[in-house]
């Protein structure tokens, strides 16, 4: 990948990206425009029903799998509009991996969940063991699993579950990882875990982050957005955004007047 | 004030109105009544086996189960027919009832899978006596299949699949929704997904559904007797006269009674029940195992 220039561009570049649903007047999401560098953690915070979840969706076309919605607007992979006609969705969100608010493993082992993407486009079994040993690795699962790889994955709990959906994401080796609130039905150790999975994998990875926890925010990531209303409100270090807001809106929400 | 308080605490903690000691006395009659309805709706069933096992059983012998001779009682015969023909049918009404239900759960639009839906409902609906007579219409004589075993099993296929189709719309549409969405936010194709994730969860209710359409089916006389003709014989081809256990009924109790006929009639319906019930033991079983290997499926 270096030296084709793209290193240095965004990986993910939303532009005027809007969302609305069918009957509804005002737009799910508003004409939102935000770029995505290499190797960065951004968080998107803001109050329940703003539209986090929407708007991490429209990134990897998972919205299209709720009827009713119309996308508009352009979302650019490596300068390339996924949105475009002749774009396969599949091969979008093998690109474009996510993680969501509760564990969803599937009923089958550990290995076979981690494996899961891998199997989707044949790849062979000793690049199948390879990546799955890797992805458990970078999830920080590996040692608690090596053993019981052909358990259940049903028998790990919730915490061990959600890094072993991160690992089944991380697998097939996307650019970018959604994580729709991985958090928020964890234990506060399991939490934190996850928290330190994400601190490493933003070496590599481009991670975007939806959490409710402004603690969350400030602890991972490199760069805050905030959200109101389906409107991008401000963006920008997590720092500045969390002790320097420009916008009283955004004051308000990190100073908990509203959540 | 204080008393007015206790007061209060008196009327929310010891409520005495009427109405209350109506309500309790009510639950408490309930409560006593519920056994005996349990017995109304056991009776029945049970003077039923008591009364079939009684006809059925002192004559019953391994002999008479097993001989398929043309001279025989035909208990045999009918026994090898019946399995033929429903496992012919079972075969039919899965491929119908799980394609139709992948489709209308996973595929059609929903204003169109609706309609199917509907449709099926009212197949359910429908006496078995008019499926069996458009059976007759549609394949003995339209398509001059003759009264057959291949009329007997599609008819028997038709009347079985909604509840196989049922069971299986109903199995994929309840994989909950962010485990679907993970499988086609992993990157998955619909048939990819249906394959590797959704039928493993659906599977053990489809398999039950396929268990009570058969358990359903071997209970049903006339979609059978209207489109087969009965056979000394077990089935030699498809195109062979078949005898199923509810048309040795039919034949013998309802068409020719003499007491020796009448109790070969008994040791069907006999057979029958313990068909029934066995397979109503399986499906208990395989739910059972199978719901415990999928628990804790994000509740
Ligand atoms: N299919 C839909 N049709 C109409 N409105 C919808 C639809 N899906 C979501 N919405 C609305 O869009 C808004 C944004 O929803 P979204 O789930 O993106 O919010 P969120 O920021 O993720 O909230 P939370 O923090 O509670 O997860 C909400 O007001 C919701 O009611
Ligand atoms: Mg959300």
């Amino acid at each position: 990948m270096s030296g084709t220039g793209l290193d240095m561009g965004p990986v993910l570049s939303v532009r005027g990206v809007s969302v609305r649903a069918r009957k509804v007047e005002r737009p799910l999401l508003d004409q939102i425009s935000i770029d995505f560098a290499p190797r960065s953690l951004t968080a998107l915070v803001g109050p329940s029903g703003c539209g986090k979840s929407t708007f991490v969706r429209t990134l990897n076309r998972m919205v299209e799998l709720t009827p009713g919605l119309r996308v508009g607007g352009q979302v650019l992979y490596l300068g390339q509009d996924i949105y475009a006609r002749n774009v396969n969705p599949v091969l979008v969100r093998r690109r474009i991996g996510m993680v969501f608010q509760r564990p969803t493993v599937f009923p089958i082992s550990i290995f076979e969940n981690a494996a899961f993407g891998l199997r989707l486009v044949h790849e062979s079994n000793e690049e199948i063991d390879r990546a799955v040993a890797q992805a458990l690795q970078r999830s920080g699962l590996w040692e608690e699993v090596k053993d019981r790889l052909d358990e259940p994955a049903l028998s790990l709990s919730g915490g061990q579950q959600q890094r072993l959906c991160i690992a089944r994401a991380l697998a097939v080796r996307p650019k970018v990882i959604l994580l729709d609130e991985p958090t928020s039905a964890l234990d506060p150790a399991a939490t934190q875990r996850v928290e330190s999975t994400m601190e490493t994998l933003k070496e590599d990875f481009v991670l975007i982050l939806v959490t409710h926890n402004v603690g969350q925010a400030a602890r991972v990531a490199d760069r805050v957005a905030f959200l109101h209303s389906g409107r991008l409100i401000e963006v920008g270090p997590t720092a500045d955004i969390l002790e320097r807001p420009k916008e009283a809106l955004t004051e308000q929400f990190i100073t908990g007047r509203f959540t | 004030m204080a008393a007015d308080l206790s007061s209060t605490a008196n009327s929310i903690l010891f409520d005495r109105s009427a109405r209350t000691v109506w309500r309790i006395g009510f639950d408490r009659w309930i409560g006593r009544l519920l056994p005996l309805l349990f017995l109304v709706a056991i009776f029945p069933i049970l003077s039923l086996v008591y009364y079939i096992s009684e006809k059925a059983v002192p004559t019953l012998t391994w002999n008479v189960i097993t001989s398929t001779s043309p001279y025989g009682d035909h208990l045999g015969v009918a026994i090898v027919g019946t399995f033929e023909l429903y496992l012919f049918a079972t075969s039919l009404a899965v491929l119908f009832g799980l394609f139709g239900g992948v489709a209308v759960a996973e595929f059609l639009p929903e204003s169109a899978a609706n309609w199917v839906r509907t449709s099926a409902n009212l197949l359910v609906g429908t006496p078995s006596v008019i499926l069996g007579y458009m059976g007759y219409i549609t394949f003995c004589l339209y398509f001059g299949w003759g009264l057959t075993f291949e009329a007997g099993a599609v008819t028997m296929a038709f009347f079985m699949t909604p509840y196989i189709f049922r069971t299986a719309d109903l199995a994929f549409t309840s994989v909950p929704a962010p485990i679907r969405e993970a499988a086609l936010g992993s990157g998955a194709r619909p048939s990819q997904y249906i394959l590797k994730v959704g039928a493993p969860i659906a599977f053990p209710q489809i398999l039950t559904g396929i268990f009570l359409a058969l358990a359903i089916g071997v209970g049903e006389t006339a979609p059978i007797v209207l489109t087969t003709t009965a056979s000394v014989l077990v089935p030699q081809n498809l195109h062979s006269p078949v005898t199923v256990l509810t048309a040795l009924i039919w034949e013998n109790y309802a068409q020719a009674p003499s007491t020796g006929l009448q109790t070969i009639a008994f040791q069907a319906a006999f057979l029958i029940l313990v068909i029934v019930l066995v397979l109503n033991v399986v499906v208990r079983v395989i739910s059972t195992i199978y719901r415990k290997r999928l628990e804790g499926l994000y509740q």
